[in-house]
């Protein structure tokens, strides 16, 4: 060490003292990610929860990781069949879904001329989340969905009725719109425009849409919500991610529920 | 190195306040300062932050000032704030996961932050560790300060709350004040940072540079 201040400019010297740098720089920062793991992965999932529940129609309090326990239950669903994979429904709960549809092996592309959310690949298997009360009974299924929106990709949850049509709830999770006009897709009285809306009409033809002066009275009242002013990509975003999963991705799924055989 | 005549502490940590102001006289971290104000939680997490990476990576440099050789400064410099910044990183991720989804890249981004690495290089090389670490705390208080009146200004009329708070209500939420749409916007902050120097400077003449050059000097 005494001569090490001396020595310090001689290439020796300088690779000793880097060396030693990074040697105690790498501890401390792996020893701090070891040691914060837990409460990063807690709070990781907190937050998960917390989303999954504020479309489920029950408001948790601080009790979320009760709530969740008692009333959501995860499935694993492989998209394109529109059905649930028995077999992995232990890995269904905050299934990664997005880190996944980035791997060759666990990701479906989705054809261009169906991509209208620009995503170009997705998670073959998605999780889907039931909603259940005191009784057991389902009443409502939390279906993921995302898509490009005007600086970012939006995440969010869709909270549908047990009849498969019927829009319950919506909340988003993650994006990076602009506070104040593309961030008031989190508002929750523009959130409240999509309670009852339906995603198809009578005849089976996709039908919810997100549109500037969204029909309030005539035909159109079930199926479309006012666009944000001064947000018109961003909501127009939203919209196509809500058109592909909704409308495409989720279909088989959704068929499956409105003909009574998911919730039995 | 011979140290200089070093800054008592209370002088390291004042004289960034305004004086030496980091975003307003030495005019660094703009970036940040644009991305971040939009709302004063996360233009107030920011400064903390900051602050802690500023003088810490200040103290640690400077305690090792001596060892460092100089050839290699600047990387061993950046290995010690970028370790710093990802310890913040860590922490608010496990303890205000919120905020830390909300400043998103910007966390990480303040290893590249000017503040910090001007910090360590133009004071923390040349001085001894407790003037340093304070000159550290001063700068990213100075920081915030910038970004906390910035953020003010930009949270109240963009958005009309301060920390979250409604102040006016807004339009959208059922109130009558028509938020101002430009605020909520980088750019904002660029003329709002423009203005604060041009207030500070008109206030404190002595701030105000010298020009380089001057066509109507007599000897020109």
């Amino acid at each position: 060490m005494l001569n090490l201040k001396q020595y310090k400019d001689s290439p020796v010297g300088t690779l000793v003292i880097i060396v030693a740098f990074c040697l105690v720089c790498s501890v401390l920062v792996s020893s701090a990610v070891v040691a914060l793991g837990p409460f990063k992965a807690a709070a990781e999932a907190n937050d998960r929860q917390v989303s999954i529940l504020r479309v489920s129609g029950y408001d948790p309090g601080d009790a979320v990781a009760q709530t969740y326990a008692d009333h959501i239950e995860a499935h694993l669903l492989d998209v394109e069949k529109g059905v649930f994979v028995e077999e992995m429904q232990d890995q269904a709960d905050g299934y990664n879904f997005a880190s996944l549809s980035r791997k060759p092996e666990t990701s479906t592309a989705i054809p261009a001329e169906k991509d209208v959310a620009g995503l170009r690949v997705r998670a073959t298997y998605m999780p889907v989340y039931f909603v259940k009360d005191d009784a057991g009974v389902v009443t409502r299924i939390i279906l993921p969905f995302y898509g490009k929106a005007l600086w970012s990709t939006a995440y969010g949850y869709v909270a549908v009725d047990t009849d498969g049509n019927t829009i319950r709830a919506v909340t988003f999770y993650s994006h990076g719109e602009t506070a104040g006009l593309g961030g008031e897709i989190d508002n929750p009285r523009w959130q409240a425009l999509w309670v009852d809306k339906k995603i198809e009409n009578a005849d089976g033809a996709y039908s919810f849409v997100i549109k500037k002066n969204a029909d309030h009275e005539g035909v159109g009242k079930d199926f479309e919500v006012d666009s944000l002013s001064g947000a018109t990509l961003t909501s127009r975003g939203v919209d196509n991610a809500v058109r592909y999963w909704l409308g495409d991705a989720y279909k088989p799924f959704l068929d499956n529920v409105r003909k009574g055989e998911i919730i039995k | 190195m011979s140290d200089v005549k070093s800054p008592t502490w209370k002088e390291a940590l004042l004289d960034p306040l305004i004086a030496n102001n980091p975003v307003m006289i030495q005019v660094l971290g703009i970036c940040s300062t644009l991305a971040v104000t939009s709302s004063m939680k996360t233009a107030f997490v920011m400064g903390l932050s900051v602050t802690a990476v500023t003088a810490i990576s200040n103290f640690a440099v400077s305690a090792t000032r001596n060892y460092i050789p100089s050839s290699v400064r600047i990387i061993a410099q950046m290995t010690v704030i970028a370790s710093l910044v990802i310890l913040v990183d860590q922490i608010l991720k496990a303890f205000a996961y919120d905020l830390s989804k909300q400043l998103s890249v910007y966390v990480g981004l303040i290893i590249t932050n000017c503040i910090v690495m001007g910090r360590t290089e133009g004071f923390a090389l040349k001085y001894p560790p407790v003037p340093s670490f304070f000159d550290g705390i001063g700068n990213g208080l100075g920081y915030m300060l910038v970004l906390c009146i910035i953020g003010t200004i930009r949270e109240i009329f963009g958005s009309g709350s301060w920390f979250g708070i409604t102040l006016l209500e807004t339009v959208n939420n059922g109130g009558w004040y028509v938020p101002c749409g430009l605020l909520v916007m980088p750019p904002c902050g660029f003329f709002l940072v423009g203005l604060l120097i041009w207030l500070v400077k008109s206030f404190r003449k002595e701030l105000i540079e010298p020009a380089e050059y001057d066509t109507h000097r007599e000897d020109y």
